[in-house]
């Protein structure tokens, strides 16, 4: 007979070490970080007791109390209730607190054991308890309590025998609450944890001034902290630009040399022409910028977990409030700038359920990491010259200033036709003190991204990829020329009949098929661009090649001889490449988050209509403006 | 005339966290408004020391050594008492 596995689950109030001490007990690398919402979804894996009984591990998401509005609170509940289907309901939770703030941690954990499920205590972060000159009583605690407490460092590992041996058999029982008929319950649980500080956690004197507030004077000053805020977000992204060059460079090399082998061990045909322009190429144009995405992943990661990402948000409210938004929207919306599927899943740490939709709605408006492989071939056409200099980054930046200032405007708009929240949301925010980063889980975590991006391309990227070649390859003509076999293919056959469709936006057939090609996955428009206009890519070479397909693009006319990148068109293919949403997988998580497809299929509509109708608006008044 | 009670007096002599000065210590008396358990799922409660650390629109205390950002009008309704020299 199969023996049941146990459930053991992790609650506690955000940054308490609950994924800290999840990693610790299961060996896994679940997200940390110094910011409220870091775990934004339910962790599992499994653990032995000392005796080698197994259990399953739930690191479920922070929250102040069970009765919280915002979605990771009520997963929280739902998940100690036993109400989310494919998870069983914990035979024991472990609150995690930290025990230098029982006064507010506690709160929680007596909700808890409300509920009637067996309770053990951790008291996490006992380093930082003691150094602040609080006296624990982990044994007066528990006596009061009649549940289990156990101080631990999950940091540094210390105390974990002792807490897995407090999860031995027979579990402890339920404990009993005493204090849940004595009025109110949300002021009797306070006045319960203030008793029980008084008899277990004193502390000497509550406001000595620390490292973080001496710090927090700089950085949260009015005028200082402004100039630092914007000096580390500039110092970050001109970071990202400039040291990504080198491993890019690998990176080339890296498909020059595997893109060599192919060629020396295979016959020229269409085998070999699939793999080295297709997949080696194609995919190569996507590959070349993981770079870069993993350093604005490494940026994100060192602010959250150092703790500044709070003092981020504070900083920003002033300004996000002008929008219908607030501070806690800020990490949500500073992470879609990498990619927006994490971003969108970050905004569960908001109260606020119509300020979560509008920011799930504007967020792809930050221009992801996805779109750098258009600017970096579009830019350089709209100043002449090759890649590089200040100019064309003067250039990156006012594209993302535009698109970040249109996501404000339509968020302000969206919020006002929300309407208020039933229950007025106030901003309020726990300023965790400056720690440093956990390196280890901040590595972890680059690896998981960096690894969802190769995933991606492996998958979505290679089959269009795939697809493109094909459609560009099939079906052959007699003819020698590669314009007429161009045009004889499927690929050539769809442009002639999209080209009426996209013309009064500036773009001919063929750009037309590439923008259509890249609704799937944006990074495939260089590669449809270099299959459509039958420009080599040389995968040891990436930006010659893009110079080279600049070069030929430049040299297009149309029919009557105008030139047909001049730059109002560039200009014209960028705002549409700023404004519409093109990536599947962020439709997808779009519509779980938003809780409908509606939602999803109507932010897809109006980005793509907003998208067109820039394209258009500025291509037909510049047009008649003589550009 | 009608003489006021102490409790009166008391309530009179009170002011929102928001309304504080910088730097200075209270006791929390009272938790008064449409977001009071809000407030108290923060952890904020009657008796409990506050340290108000800086103004602004959303300003920033110390309770039982957690830093926290609360908003204006959240703290409108934690009504304060200084803490005796």
């Amino acid at each position: 007979m199969e023996r049941h596995t146990e459930t053991v689950a992790l609650a506690g109030n955000p940054n308490a070490g609950k994924t800290t001490l999840f990693n610790e007990l299961t060996g896994s690398s679940a997200k940390v970080g110094n910011y409220a919402g870091a775990t934004v979804e339910l962790k599992t894996g499994f653990a032995r007791t000392p005796h080698g009984r197994k259990l399953q591990v739930v690191d479920l998401p922070g929250c102040l109390s069970l009765d919280g509005a915002a979605p990771d609170q009520q997963l929280a509940k739902q998940a100690l209730l036993g109400e989310v289907a494919e998870l069983d309901k914990p035979d024991v939770v472990l609150c995690v607190l930290d025990a230098s703030n029982l006064e507010r941690h506690l709160i929680l954990a007596l909700e808890i054991i409300e509920t009637g499920i067996p309770v053990i205590l951790v008291l996490n972060m006992i380093d930082v308890a003691e150094s602040s000159g609080l006296r624990l009583d982990p044994q007066a605690l528990s006596e009061e309590l009649k549940v289990p407490v156990v101080p631990i460092q999950a940091n540094k590992a210390k105390g974990i025998v002792e807490l897995k041996q407090a999860i031995r058999h027979p579990l402890p029982p339920a404990a009993e609450a005493t204090w849940a008929n004595e009025g109110k319950p949300t002021e009797a649980r306070q006045t319960k944890a203030l008793e029980l500080c008084d008899l277990a956690a004193r502390r000497p004197d509550a406001h000595q001034s620390t490292r973080s507030d001496k710090l927090d004077a700089v950085l949260l000053h009015p005028f200082f902290g402004w100039v630092f805020f914007i000096g580390i977000m500039f110092a970050v992204f001109w970071s990202i630009f400039s040291f990504a060059e080198v491993p890019m460079g690998w990176v080339e090399s890296l498909q020059g040399w595997v893109s060599g082998l192919v060629e020396g061990a295979m016959p020229e045909g269409d085998l070999r022409s699939l793999i080295i322009d297709g997949v080696i190429g194609g995919v190569g144009s996507v590959v070349i910028f993981l770079p870069q995405i993993l350093m604005l992943f490494f940026f994100i990661g060192l602010l959250e977990s150092s703790g500044y990402m709070a003092r981020a948000a504070f900083l920003m409210d002033g300004l996000m409030s002008r929008v219908g938004l607030s501070g806690k929207a800020f990490l949500p919306l500073l992470s879609s700038y990498a990619c927006a599927i994490p971003g969108i899943m970050a905004t569960r740490s908001i109260d606020s359920a119509k300020e979560r939709l509008v920011t799930i709605f504007v967020a792809p408006w930050m221009s992801c990491t996805a779109r750098l492989p258009v600017f970096f071939l579009l830019i350089p056409m709209l100043l002449g010259g090759s890649e590089g200099g200040w100019v064309q980054a003067c250039v990156l930046l006012g594209i993302y200033v535009l698109g970040t200032l249109t996501a404000f405007l339509v968020a302000r708009i969206l919020r006002g036709r929300l309407g208020p929240d039933e229950v007025e949301q106030h901003f309020m925010l726990e300023l965790p003190p400056y720690r440093a980063p956990q390196w280890p889980y901040v590595f972890k975590h680059l690896a998981e991204r960096g690894w969802a991006f190769l995933r991606k391309a492996g998958t979505v990227i290679l089959g269009i990829v795939i697809l493109l070649w094909a459609a560009q390859t099939y079906p052959k003509s007699d003819s020698e020329d590669p314009a007429e076999q161009l045009s004889h293919s499927i690929m050539g056959r769809v442009s002639q009949v999209i080209e009426p469709v996209v013309k009064p936006l500036g773009f001919d057939g063929r750009t037309g098929t590439a923008v259509l090609t890249s609704f799937a996955a944006r990074e495939v428009f260089n590669a449809s661009m270099f299959q459509l206009f039958d420009v080599e890519e040389d995968p040891d070479d990436e930006i010659g090649s893009r110079e080279a397909l600049r070069e030929r693009l430049a040299s297009e006319t149309w029919d009557d001889g105008t030139r047909m990148f001049r730059p109002l068109s560039v200009i014209s293919l960028l705002l549409f490449y700023i404004y519409a949403l093109q990536c599947l997988p962020t439709s997808a998580v779009v519509a779980r988050e938003a809780g409908s497809w509606k939602w999803a299929v109507g932010q897809f509509a109006f980005m793509t209509a907003f998208a067109a109708s820039a394209s258009l608006i500025v291509y037909q008044v510049g047009s008649l403006l003589g550009f | 005339m009608p003489q006021a009670t102490a409790h009166e007096l008391e309530n009179d002599s009170l002011q929102s966290l928001a309304q504080a000065t910088v730097g200075c210590d209270f006791h929390i008396r009272f938790l008064e408004g449409p977001a009071c358990d809000q407030l108290r799922r923060l952890g904020f409660c009657e008796t409990l020391q506050v340290r108000k650390l800086a103004n602004g629109r959303n300003l920033i205390c110390s309770v039982c050594g957690t830093r926290m950002a609360l908003s204006r009008k959240l703290a409108d309704q934690v009504l304060v008492a200084p803490v005796p020299a």
